[in-house]
């Protein structure tokens, strides 16, 4: 790191610039219930309502070096409990972009630049070849392995189809075979889908990064790949942040977009109502208890409710309504896991486990075996806190557990699932 | 023999208290006297009936003059200004803020006034800068477009509240002069035209004090007169103006606005660190305790200053404050803002030999009065020192920086230090500005009110007015064993009162909800309202 | 990409989600009515969790009353107007069993209302009278009756809350209270919030290390207290639980804001709503709304986009100044949402008297909309705004919700008033 000064940002007035009138941070009525409800609250000895106070009093030169500012998620829980809903998050962005690159955390900044360095826009910096070569490599073993799926297709830049689908760089780059269950669904469904070699990766750390012109240039590549594609509906896979980020880049940046954006929980759903999915419960003969962590980016911060009744609705299907339970607080109410807001990416290792204790006490109280998600970072954290504060949980996408439900599920691809389901089925 | 009846002594036993001078009155010419007498040597106590600050000293908009709000029609006061802010601004830094002032002519006000003012500021020697509208509006953004006029002058701002701490506190250090607060003469000892004993009672207790001095100095603001009478001197004439000041939540503006016209009301917009301070409205009044500001003068004060800085209207406010100040009967016929701003220093001698009033004035120079003051009464007793408060720093002292806006924030984040609670959210007041304010809390024994508390630090000067740190000092200090029994309860109880008077009259928009829910809290929950009143009484 | 407006077509709206509006939910959920409940939670997210019917008689001493019966009787001949004084007894009371049972359904048991009021624990070391207390914190009302030996806990880092204020102030009444203060097991920040802890108290396995501490404290106590803790979702499952493992009776006092008992409700009722199958649009307020001959439009949206509600009948219930029901400006006070006229005082300088604790209380409380029987709001010339236009709890005018500590006792007997009302628009046969 170098001695770059960063620059004093003026929060009084962005604030006032940035938020609505009657909901700016003059309407603070300090009651601390954003505090309260903050599982970064603490941190640096920071929480939201420092953060809006500290802005009144002055403190600009605090506020804008103050390292919270990559501790809080940017989840918005602080406004969905607030009575007078102000919005704290978008100061927290704006505090983020004006940190000088060198100095923000170079996990974020790397994943960012490794977005923008091939037109994958892959976070992992996956060129468009090889994940073509990977998606027909696995394609390939499949077929051959698996004769059921003999004839399952993976399609790639099919002009006209129903469905752009994108993909987190997670799989194509490290486990493949992750894949294969949601090829298996959309096949099983008769799905007219398509992968894109351009522009195909769901990860967007630019956003978290606080660059909003990459972030701007990263959904433009994406938004384009899709309208040169014809499709109708670009399909949010299981990743959260890369719905937001695209939703909220189209509307914020005005951009042209001649299709509609749609989250897979949505279809999974729609799919099991449609008898599509002939999904049941009748594998968990153990009675294992489900429970679901809904994603900021897709709940509460995007579609709300709705969707997380689509999740629940999903995961009772598949689980047994008997064996679910849910997390306290949840839906649009639910704690951010710690993973997001480019947590994860950001090297803070102490602080995101003690932002995500209190996902895990919630986890614990639900003594569920397995937290179902449909997000690569909640994943991922979830799983990092279950082994550091010893949950024995496990975390698992919803593909895995339909293709198991399906009976469908190769050997391969039960890597999250734990001893007992390991062979299930098999 | 004493020429006063003496107060009723009943059961209490009278407690003596000895010091070479008793200066009455705890406002800044107070404080200012009693620094200056300890940094000759002289021993003094220092006391006042209600607390530091109490009365005009406190209840002001906080600006330290550059002199040329007063070129039109004081010239003499203008010099004063000058002289005493340079002073003030040289030596006592920590209290002042150098915002610079404009002076904008806005509508219809005269454009003489404003072209015969840099003449005026330059024969009283102030330094005065003419802009283009346009200059002043890039300089503050939230001035009106219809400015015609626009004046740069160097006014500042100070903190009132924590000068006074300053003084008192270097005052401690210098001699073994000593400041006592709750503290209220009752009656003079007086025997052969001199004051034997001023005999005091403790507010807070009720004691009664036998308070022996070889000096008396009475500076005693508005209450100068009353005290003169008490002492048998009626020479003492003063008018009493009331003028009322609110407060915005936030600092709107970077530097002190005046209007370009004749003082009048809603006509000066004051900076005062996080917030900005508007006033003022001037009515005589004939009494001087429950001075409280109405929502009349509140009104008027934005109707007017809503013409130099339109967002005044949509403003949030988070109090208003009313004070009277003292001014010395004028000869002939004038308004309020006409008569002298001048002080006076009255050496009664034709009554009592060891006996003087100050008053008058304004916090610029309330270092000049207290120098003049002090030169008098160390000539009664022979001091030959001189006076060294035109040339000595004033020193940090001891739990004095807490009152200066937005800085507690500041100590409690470098410091870092997890467990030192945020017991003020709004101000940001950890709970070791309050160890430290009651550590070198005035008087021995007495516990500290939370307005004594709120009065050293930004405790309460929040949008939440004291309604959630009110509740969450009162339980640090019986945590600590501090509060004992009911009587926190009663501390909470004068404060809200307190905190309330200032808010009732602008109370709406955001300070409303606010406040509905400091009610449900204090009365809904808490019960304050009913805390004399537990019996069923309804039954 | 265009936002698409999400329509609800409804039979019955509720705007505001404070205690008013989630009694009209429940209300309307077991008469099977199809409802959706859009609007923030206001000052529900700052209640002790107590439930006032009434605790005193404003305009006079200001002194509470022990029966708050009696006091609604003497209402009707003092304050005809007042909400309260509008409801037959029979009727209250039957609001308040509904809306007590509804909750026990959910998850959080309270006391049954009875006859008088209870003298309840505060923070502050002092009492207050209300109807109902939640049953985590009965045993603190009966231990205060009995001056059972008892020890109040509080903890490290814990702002506003201290047993030792507490023991102060009641040590007279009460000598045989102690106090002592712990360290929360297991929790690092050195500044704590109650609801942190009351998620920590939801693993049972934190309870058995808070347990194995408070019992070493009080081995001679009767009863043990501490800030209102237990738990967030299941408060009465997690007493229960800790009551077993501590050994003796314990209870919670309820904390200044951020408290507990407020996210408690909200979170209940976010939870159980939508089970139940009502629309709820959480935390989101209505912004427009459009008066038609069948149907009331409303409009609002939340972050995915615009929402649209076709309701055929709507209950306001959006509280006052903190929740934005009613909009107190420089010159007077409005309705905003329906623009309503709002009874009120003169000018602005009779909305507060000098004294803040002047025990007849502030007038601008009694600022409100005026309805009529059927709880509709009317007009400036006292007709009805619209048949399917109802309005509930401390919106209404001629009422002292803080003074008058009533404000559970107005929301959840209006709202019952309300819903009645409405059914009888819905479905003429039913009622």
């Amino acid at each position: 790191m170098s001695d770059t000064p960063i620059k004093k940002l003026n929060f009084k007035e962005l604030a006032s610039q940035l938020l609505p009138e009657g909901a700016s941070f003059d309407s603070c009525l300090t009651c601390g219930l954003c505090s309260s409800g903050c599982p970064a609250s603490g941190l640096e000895n920071m929480d939201p309502r420092k953060f809006i106070r500290m802005a009144m009093l002055g403190m600009d030169e605090e506020l804008s070096k103050t390292p919270w500012v990559w501790m809080c998620t940017q989840c918005k829980r602080c406004q969905h409990v607030c009575p007078m809903d102000i919005d704290i998050a978008q100061l927290v962005f704006a505090a983020r972009s004006n940190w000088p690159k060198e100095l923000k955390p170079s996990g974020i900044v790397r994943s960012c630049e490794l977005t923008r360095s091939t037109s994958s826009t892959s976070a992992m910096g996956l060129p468009p070849e090889d994940f073509v070569f990977v998606v027909q490599d696995v394609l390939e073993e499949v077929r051959e392995l698996q004769p059921q799926f003999k004839d399952m297709v993976a399609p790639m830049d099919k002009k006209g189809a129903f469905f752009f689908v994108n993909q987190n760089s997670r799989e194509p780059m490290s486990e493949p075979d992750e894949m294969v269950p949601l090829w298996k669904i959309f096949n099983l469904v008769g799905a007219d889908w398509t992968y894109s070699s351009k522009g195909w990766a769901a990860e967007n750390f630019c956003m978290f990064s606080g660059d909003e012109e990459a972030w701007h240039q990263v959904i433009q590549q994406r938004v384009d790949a899709v309208n040169e594609l014809g499709c109708r509906v670009w399909l949010n896979t299981e990743c959260g942040h890369s719905y937001y980020t695209m939703w909220n880049a189209i509307n914020r940046f005005g951009m042209e977009a001649d299709f509609e954006l749609a989250n897979l929980v949505t279809y999974y759903a729609r799919w099991i109502r449609e008898g599509k999915l002939p999904v049941n419960a009748d594998w968990n003969t153990a009675g294992l208890k489900f429970t679901v962590q809904d994603p900021c980016q897709i709940v509460r911060k995007a579609y709300g409710d709705e969707i997380a009744e689509d999740m629940r609705f999903v995961t009772k299907s598949l689980v047994g309504e008997e064996n679910f339970i849910d997390m306290q607080p949840n839906r649009s109410a639910n704690y951010c896991c710690g993973g997001g807001g480019g947590f994860l990416q950001a090297g803070m290792t102490d602080q995101r486990r003690i932002y995500g204790r209190r996902k895990f006490d919630q986890i614990a109280a639900t003594g569920a075996r397995y937290v179902l998600t449909p997000c690569h970072n909640c994943h991922s954290q979830m799983e990092d806190i279950g082994d550091h504060y010893g949950g024995g949980y496990h975390v698992v996408h919803f593909w895995t557990l339909i293709c198991l439900s399906l009976g469908i599920l190769g050997e391969n691809e039960r890597a999250y699932l734990g001893p007992e389901l390991a062979a299930l089925g098999l | 023999m004493s020429t006063q009846a003496n107060p009723r002594q009943d059961n209490a036993e009278l407690k003596v208290l000895e010091t070479e001078v008793l200066i009455i009155g705890g406002g800044l010419t107070g404080a200012g006297i009693m620094r200056d007498l300890s940094l000759r040597g002289i021993r003094c106590l220092l006391i006042d009936k209600h607390d530091l600050c109490a009365g005009a000293s406190g209840g002001n908009h906080g600006l330290l003059h550059s002199g040329a709000r007063y070129v039109a029609n004081d010239l003499r006061a203008a010099v004063e200004c000058r002289q005493e802010s340079d002073i003030l601004k040289q030596l006592a830094p920590q209290c002042i803020e150098n915002t610079g002032a404009l002076f904008v002519g806005v509508e219809d006000d005269d454009p003489g006034f404003g072209a015969q003012f840099p003449a005026r500021c330059a024969s009283a020697g102030i330094a005065c800068e003419e802009l283009s509208p346009a200059e002043a509006r890039t300089m503050e953004p939230h001035l009106t477009e219809k400015i015609h006029t626009a004046l740069l002058l160097p006014d500042a701002t100070v903190d009132p509240f924590r000068l006074a701490l300053e003084n008192v506190a270097q005052a401690q250090l210098s001699s073994s002069s000593a400041y006592r607060p709750h503290t209220e003469v009752l009656s003079f000892r007086i025997s052969h035209g001199t004051i034997d004993a001023a005999i005091c009672r403790d507010n807070r207790t009720g004691d009664l004090l036998d308070i022996r001095a070889h000096q008396v100095v009475n500076a005693g603001g508005a209450w100068a007169m009353n005290i003169a009478r008490i002492a048998g001197c009626s020479d003492v004439n003063l008018l009493y103006s009331k003028g009322t000041l609110l407060i915005s939540h936030d600092r709107l503006t970077d530097r002190v606005i005046h209007r370009l016209r004749p003082p009048g009301d809603g006509d000066i917009l004051v900076p005062g660190g996080t917030v900005s301070v508007l006033g003022t409205t001037s009515i005589r009044v004939d009494e001087l305790d429950s001075i409280v500001p109405t929502v009349e003068e509140v009104n008027t004060n934005i109707r007017e200053g809503s013409a130099m800085v339109p967002a005044l209207v949509h403003a949030r406010y988070i109090r208003a404050f009313s004070r009277v100040r003292p001014l010395l009967q004028p000869g002939a016929e004038a308004s309020d803002r006409e008569v002298t701003r001048g002080y006076a220093l009255l050496d009664h001698r034709s009554q009592l030999t060891n006996f003087c009033t100050i008053t008058g004035g304004k916090l610029t120079t309330y270092r000049l009065m207290a120098e003049r003051a002090s030169d008098l009464v160390a000539e009664r007793l022979s001091n030959t020192v001189g006076c060294k408060t035109r040339e000595l720093p004033m020193q940090d002292g001891e739990a004095c920086r807490w009152t200066e806006p937005g800085a507690s924030p500041k100590y409690w984040f470098q410091a870092n230090n997890p467990d030192d609670s945020i017991l003020c959210e709004c101000e940001m007041v950890p709970q070791s500005a309050i160890d430290e304010i009651i550590k070198c809390a005035p008087s021995g024994g007495e516990e500290m009110t939370l307005e004594g508390i709120a009065l050293r630090s930004r405790v309460g000067k929040g949008p939440c007015q004291g309604s959630f740190c009110g509740m969450r000092i009162a339980s640090y200090l019986y945590d600590r064993g501090y509060y004992r029994d009911k009587t926190g309860l009663d501390h909470m109880r004068k404060f809200f009162n307190e905190r309330f008077k200032g808010l009732r009259p602008i109370i709406w928009g955001r300070q409303m909800a606010q406040m509905e829910l400091s009610e449900a809290l204090h009365c809904g929950l808490l019960g304050l309202d009913q805390a004399n009143n537990m019996d069923e009484s309804a039954e | 990409m265009k936002q698409n407006t999400r329509h609800i077509d409804t039979d019955l709206t509720i705007i505001g989600s404070g205690l008013a509006g989630v009694a009209a939910s429940s209300f309307a959920l077991r008469r099977n009515i199809r409802t959706a409940q859009a609007g923030n939670t206001g000052a529900l997210a700052y209640t002790t969790g107590y439930f006032d019917l009434l605790g005193s008689l404003t305009g006079g001493s200001g002194a509470s009353i022990s029966d708050p019966w009696e006091g609604i009787r003497r209402l009707r001949e003092s304050e005809p107007l007042h909400p309260l004084a509008r409801i037959a007894e029979d009727d209250i009371r039957a609001s308040f069993e509904e809306f007590i049972t509804f909750l026990a359904e959910c998850g959080i048991t309270y006391g049954k209302p009875g006859d008088r009021n209870l003298d309840a624990l505060t923070p502050g070391g002092t009492l207050k009278k209300t109807l109902s207390v939640p049953a985590t914190m009965q045993a603190g009302v009966d231990a205060f009756a009995r001056k059972a030996q008892c020890i109040i806990i509080d903890f490290k880092g814990l702002k506003g809350f201290s047993s030792r204020q507490i023991v102060a102030n009641l040590k007279t009444d009460w000598p045989q209270l102690r106090h002592e203060r712990i360290s929360f097991p297991e929790i690092d920040q050195a500044e704590i919030y109650p609801e942190v802890l009351a998620r920590a108290l939801e693993v049972p396995a934190n309870r058995a290390k808070l347990a194995e501490v408070v019992k070493g404290l009080a081995t001679d106590a009767e009863a043990i207290g501490m800030p209102a803790v237990f738990g967030i979702h299941a408060p009465d499952r997690v007493m229960a639980d800790l009551q077993d493992r501590i050994g003796r009776p314990i209870f919670e006092i309820p904390t200044m804001p951020p408290s507990v008992p407020g996210i408690r409700l909200r979170e209940l009722f976010e939870q159980v709503f939508p089970q139940k199958g009502l629309t709820l649009i959480p935390q989101q307020k209505v912004v427009s709304t459009d008066l038609q001959a069948n149907t009331i439009q409303l409009d609002l949206k939340d972050n995915y986009g615009p929402i649209h509600i076709s309701s055929r009948a709507v209950i306001l219930a959006t509280g006052r100044f903190i929740s934005g029901g009613l909009e107190a400006h420089m010159e007077r006070i409005t309705e905003p949402l329906f623009g309503l006229p709002v009874t009120q005082p003169a000018s602005r300088d009779l909305w507060y008297r000098h004294q803040y604790m002047d025990n007849l209380g502030h007038d601008v409380h009694r600022a409100g909309i005026e309805v009529d029987e059927q709880f509709r709001p009317l007009d400036r010339d006292g007709k009805v705004v619209h048949h399917g236009l109802f309005g509930a709890g401390i919106l209404l005018a001629h009422q002292d919700w803080i003074r008058g500590r009533c404000g559970a006792g107005i929301a959840v007997a209006t709202a019952y008033k309300a819903v009645q009302a409405a059914l009888s628009v819905l479905q003429p046969a039913a009622a």
